[in-house]
C-alpha cells in the first residue's frame, strides 16, 4: 500500500455501477504461467455467488483480486465504479488454515480489528466502535464466545468470527475463501443462515468452495474457474458436462441423481489455490 | 565469545580480514637463514621483545598477539594456527595467562619446543572471579599470572629463554648468555630506577586500584597496597557482582585511593561509576598486556615499564 | 526489612544501574511480546553483532571517548531496515535476510578496525556494556529511548496488532503494513542497542525473549501479555541486582537467571497450560 493510496480519501460509492466488475484481467506471476486468465464479469448488489474449479483454478487468486490485494497483470478491475485498492467496505474471510490460531488475540479483539480503519490512527476505539462489534457478535450468533481465545473455537465458530469482523467493518462485500471446507452440515448451516440475514441487508457476497452439490442448491449464480472463466450464471447453466470435462477434466466423477439433476463430486480437495 | 562458533561465512571474512591485519603490522621481516634457524614465536608483544633482546643478532622472533589485543579473551583464528604450526620454538608466559594455548596447539598439531618464561617462579593467589554466562570455560589455575610487571621476575624470563633458545640453537649459545647478562643488567637498573621514581609518592598514596588484578607482583615489590579491582579477578573475561563493585567503593572512600588505573583497551565503563562515587581520578592507557602505546610511544618492554611507572607516579604523587 | 531495600541505594551506580535494568527490563519486555509472536528471537542477537561496524567507526573517529553509542545505533537501525527490506523482496525468508546481514556487518566492523589501524583494538569490550557501568548521559539516552518506544508501542497498538495478525487485512484497511513493519523493526533495533550498550549481550537477549514467553504461557490476551512481560521484566531486574548485591552474583547473570527461573515458574505452575495443571487432568 503506496503513501499516496493511504492520502487517497475513499470516494463515495457510484451506486449505479455494479458492485464488482472485471475487464479482460489476467494474472501472472513472475513470468510463470498465467493464474487467471482474460477474465471478464459483472457482479450487481445484492448477489450471492459462488466460485467454483478445480484446485490451482486461481480461485484464491480471484477473491483476492476483488478484495484490492493482488494487482492485476492486465486488465481492470472496480468496485463500485472505480479502482479496487482504496476501498475500506471490502470484508474478506481468509481460509481457516492461513490463520494463527495461537495468537493472542479474543473473538472480540478480532472483530474490533475491521474497526481500525475506521477508528483512524492515533485515536482509540470509542462506544460506537464497541457498539458495531456488539452488534456484529450478535448477528452471528457469537456473543457467548466473545471472550474466548480465537483457537478455543470450532471451525464453524471460527468462519463466524471472520464474518463478524467484516460486519464490524460495515463491509458492502463479503468475500469468503473456502469456508465450507471441513465444516460439518449444521455449521454449514449456521453459516448459510447469517449469509441469508445478509442478503437481507443488501450484502454482495463471493464465496469460493469445492462443493458442486452446495454450490449449486445455495446461490444465485455460480462462477467456474479454471484460469479462465468457463461459465457464469445459473448453476444448471453453467454445470453442464462439456464445462465440468473443461474445467476438471478427468477429475470429476458423474452421477445421475434421481430427479434428473447431476449429482458430481470433486476428488480431489487437498491443498491451496495458486496464490 | 559467542560470535565465533557461528557460521564458516564469518570465519572466512575473519581469516581475510586477519591476514589483512597482519600485513599491516610493522616488521615483519623473514628469518636471516633457512633451514639451520629455529623459527621462533612469542605469544605477547612484550615477550617477544625481551627474547628478541637475548636472541640479539641471531634470531627474529615474532610474535602471535597483536599489540592491544587483550590475551585473557585472545581466540585464535585459523591464521594464527598456521603461524604456530610453522614455529620451531614457542615462548609463552604460562601460568594460566594463556588460556587459549592447549586447543591452539592440538589443531596445531606437528612438535615444537614451548618454553614457559614464567617457570620457576611461584605465583600469588589470585581471585578467578565470576564469569559471565555465556563465557567459554576457561581453565583457569588459581595464580596471578601478570609476572612481568615486575622486573626481577623477568630476570627468571631472561635465563628460561636464555636456556630455550640455547637449546634450540647449540651454536649460538654464547652469544645469548652474553646477551642475556647484558639484558639482565638494565632490568636491574629498570628497578633501581622504579625504586627511585616511587619514592617520590608518600607511603599513604600509594594505593592501587586497577581494572583486574595484573599489579599484584609490581604491588609487592615496590611497596604499593592493591585497594582492590573493578574487575576482582585476574583474568579480565569476569564480570563483577554488585556487592563487589560496592565493596571497592566503600574501600577506596576508607582508603583515599587517588586514582583507578586501566590498562589500553579497557571499557572504562564501571571503573568510572566507581570513580564518580568516590571522586578519584580515572587514567587510561596503561600497558599491562603489550608494549606500545597507541601512538608508538614507550616501545619495548624496558619502555613500557618506564611509561607505567611514570604515568602511575604522576598520578599518586 | 526497610534497611535492607534502602542499603544498596547508597550508591549512586547502583541507583543508576537500578533504573537502566527496570528500563530495559519493561521495554524489552514488551517489545518482546513482537518478538515472540513473529519468530525472530534470532533478530536480538543477531544485531548485537550487525553493530560492530558502527561502533568501529565512531571508536576510530574519537577513541573510546567516541560516539560509540549513536555509531552502534545507526548501524542497529540500518540493519534493522536492511532486513526489512531483503525480506520484503519475498526472495530471502526473514531469518535468512538476518543471518546474510548480520555475518556481513560483523566481517565489516572486523575488516574496519584491522586494515585501517595497525593496531588492533578489541572492541568487544566497547560494544557492550554493563548494568553497574550506566552514567548519567547512558541513563538518560536509556530512559528517554525507552519511553519514546514504549510511546509508540501505545499509540499504534491497534495497528501493530493488525499487521501481525493479519496483513492481509491490513491491506484492505489500508494500513501502510510496509511502513509500520519498518517502524517495529526500527524501534526494535533501537531497543536492541540501548540494552547492549546499557547492560551487556547476555542480559538483552534474555530480557527479549525470556519475561515474553513467560507472559505467553500465563494469559491468552496480547495486552494483557505485554503488561504482564513488563511486570515480570522490571520485577526480574530489581530481584536480580539486589541478588548481585547480597548474594554477590554477576549482576548481568543474576538477572537472567530470574528470569529464567520465572519462566520455569509459568511452566509448571501455570493455570490450565503449566505442567502441572496438564499433568492433573490426565
Amino acid at each position: 500500500m503506496t503513501l499516496a493510496g493511504l492520502l487517497r480519501r475513499p470516494r463515495p460509492h457510484q451506486h449505479q455501477a455494479p458492485v464488482v466488475a472485471l475487464e479482460h484481467v489476467t494474472v501472472r506471476y513472475n513470468g510463470d504461467a498465467p493464474a487467471l486468465e482474460d477474465i471478464s464479469f459483472y457482479v450487481q448488489r445484492g448477489e450471492r455467488i459462488a466460485v467454483v474449479g478445480p484446485n490451482g483454478a486461481g480461485k484464491s487468486t480471484l477473491l483476492k483480486l476483488v478484495a484490492g490485494i493482488q494487482a492485476p497483470t492486465t486488465g481492470k478491475t472496480e468496485i463500485y465504479g472505480f479502482g479496487a485498492g482504496g476501498h475500506i467496505c471490502i470484508g474478506y474471510v481468509p481460509q481457516r488454515s492461513h490463520v494463527d490460531w495461537k495468537f493472542p488475540v479474543t473473538v472480540s479483539d478480532v472483530v474490533m480489528m475491521g474497526r481500525v480503519a475506521k477508528i483512524g490512527l492515533l485515536r482509540q476505539a470509542g462506544r460506537a466502535d464497541w457498539e458495531h462489534v456488539r452488534t456484529s457478535l450478535e448477528q452471528v450468533g457469537m456473543t457467548p464466545f466473545r471472550n474466548r481465545q480465537i483457537g478455543e473455537l470450532s471451525g464453524g465458530q471460527q468462519q463466524r468470527v471472520f464474518i463478524a469482523r467484516a460486519l464490524a467493518q460495515e463491509a458492502e462485500l463479503l468475500l469468503m475463501d473456502e469456508p465450507l471446507t471441513g465444516l460439518d452440515i449444521p455449521s454449514q448451516e449456521a453459516i448459510f443462515d447469517i449469509l441469508d440475514l445478509l442478503k437481507a441487508r443488501e450484502m454482495t457476497v463471493l464465496v469460493s468452495t469445492h462443493d458442486l452439490q452446495l454450490a449449486s442448491d445455495k446461490f444465485d449464480r455460480l462462477m467456474l474457474l479454471k484460469r479462465r472463466l468457463i461459465g457464469f450464471g445459473h448453476p444448471a447453466e453453467v454445470l453442464t458436462p462439456a464445462n465440468l470435462q473443461r474445467a476438471y477434466g478427468t477429475h470429476l466423477t458423474v452421477l445421475p441423481g434421481p430427479d434428473g439433476m447431476l449429482a458430481l463430486s470433486d476428488t480431489c480437495c487437498e491443498g491451496d489455490d495458486h496464490g | 565469545m559467542k560470535f565465533h562458533r557461528s557460521i564458516p561465512g564469518l570465519a572466512l571474512a575473519f581469516v581475510i580480514t586477519v591476514f589483512l591485519g597482519a600485513c599491516a603490522l610493522p616488521a615483519s621481516q623473514t628469518s636471516p637463514q633457512g633451514a639451520a634457524q629455529p623459527r621462533v614465536l612469542a605469544a605477547e608483544t612484550f615477550l617477544a621483545d625481551i627474547a628478541q633482546n637475548v636472541a640479539g643478532d641471531r634470531l627474529t622472533v615474532e610474535v602471535l598477539i597483536p599489540r592491544g589485543v587483550d590475551p585473557h579473551s585472545f581466540e585464535p583464528t585459523p591464521a594464527d594456527v598456521r603461524k604456530v604450526a610453522d614455529a620451531t620454538l614457542l615462548i609463552v608466559n604460562g601460568a594460566g595467562l594463556e588460556a587459549f594455548l592447549q586447543p591452539l596447539l592440538e589443531n596445531a598439531g606437528g612438535a615444537r619446543t614451548i618454553v614457559e618464561a614464567a617457570a620457576g617462579l611461584s605465583p600469588r593467589e589470585g581471585h578467578t572471579g565470576e564469569h559471565p554466562e555465556g563465557e567459554a570455560d576457561h581453565a583457569h589455575e588459581e595464580g596471578d599470572p601478570h609476572f612481568w610487571l615486575d622486573p626481577n621476575h623477568v630476570i627468571k624470563y631472561v635465563e628460561n629463554i636464555r636456556d630455550g633458545l640455547s637449546t634450540a640453537d647449540p651454536a649460538g649459545k654464547d652469544a645469548y648468555a652474553a646477551n642475556a647478562s647484558a639484558y639482565i643488567a638494565r632490568l636491574k637498573e629498570l628497578d633501581a630506577w622504579i625504586k627511585e621514581q616511587v619514592a617520590g609518592i608518600t607511603e599513604a598514596r600509594r594505593l592501587l586500584v586497577t581494572n583486574h588484578e595484573s599489579f599484584g607482583y609490581f604491588a609487592d615489590r615496590y611497596g604499593f597496597r592493591v585497594i582492590g579491582a573493578v574487575i576482582p579477578s585476574v583474568s579480565t573475561a569476569a564480570s563483577p557482582s554488585a556487592q563487589q563493585l560496592a565493596q571497592l567503593a566503600d574501600q577506596i572512600k576508607a582508603t583515599g585511593a587517588p586514582a583507578v588505573f586501566l590498562e589500553l583497551g579497557a571499557n572504562p565503563q564501571m571503573a568510572k561509576q566507581v570513580a564518580a562515587e568516590t571522586g578519584m581520578q580515572v587514567v587510561t592507557g596503561l600497558l599491562t598486556h603489550s608494549t606500545t602505546a597507541e601512538d608508538g610511544a614507550a616501545s619495548g618492554y624496558l619502555g613500557m615499564m618506564r611509561y607505567n611507572v611514570t604515568t602511575i607516579v604522576e598520578a599518586l604523587k | 526489612m526497610v534497611e535492607f531495600l534502602l542499603s544498596p541505594l547508597r550508591y549512586e551506580f547502583m541507583v543508576r544501574g537500578l533504573i537502566a535494568a527496570v528500563t530495559v527490563g519493561v521495554v524489552c519486555s514488551v517489545l518482546g511480546a513482537y518478538v515472540v509472536l513473529r519468530g525472530m528471537t534470532f533478530f536480538g542477537d543477531a544485531l548485537a553483532h550487525a553493530i560492530l561496524p558502527g561502533v568501529a567507526i565512531a571508536y576510530l573517529l574519537g577513541g573510546a571517548q567516541g560516539p560509540l553509542f549513536w555509531g552502534g545505533l545507526v548501524a542497529g537501525i540500518g540493519t534493522a531496515v536492511g532486513i526489512g527490506a531483503l525480506s520484503k523482496t519475498g526472495q530471502v525468508r526473514e531469518d535468512t535476510a538476518i543471518g546474510v546481514i548480520f555475518a556481513g556487518m560483523f566481517a565489516l566492523g572486523v575488516a574496519l578496525i584491522s586494515t585501517v589501524r595497525n593496531f588492533s583494538v578489541d572492541l568487544t569490550h566497547f560494544m557492550f556494556g554493563n548494568v553497574l557501568g550506566v552514567s548519567r548521559g547512558d541513563l538518560a539516552l536509556t530512559v528517554g529511548f525507552g519511553a519514546l518506544v514504549l510511546l509508540l508501542v501505545v499509540a499504534f497498538y491497534k495497528e501493530f496488532l493488525v499487521i501481525s495478525f493479519d496483513p492481509v487485512l491490513a491491506e484492505i484497511l489500508r494500513i501502510p503494513h510496509q511502513a509500520f513493519s519498518y517502524l517495529l523493526l526500527v524501534m526494535l533495533a533501537v531497543t536492541v542497542v540501548i540494552a547492549l550498550q546499557t547492560v551487556g549481550v547476555g542480559l538483552m537477549v534474555a530480557m527479549l525473549v525470556t519475561p515474553a514467553a513467560t507472559a505467553s504461557l500465563l494469559t491468552r490476551r496480547l495486552p494483557i501479555m505485554m503488561a504482564a512481560a513488563a511486570v515480570i521484566g522490571g520485577a526480574s531486574a530489581v530481584i536480580g541486582l539486589y541478588l548481585s548485591y547480597y548474594v554477590s552474583i554477576a549482576s548481568g547473570a543474576a538477572i537472567v537467571l530470574v528470569c529464567t527461573g520465572f519462566f520455569l515458574l509459568a511452566l509448571v505452575f501455570a493455570p490450565g497450560r503449566g505442567l502441572l495443571a496438564r499433568g492433573s487432568t490426565r
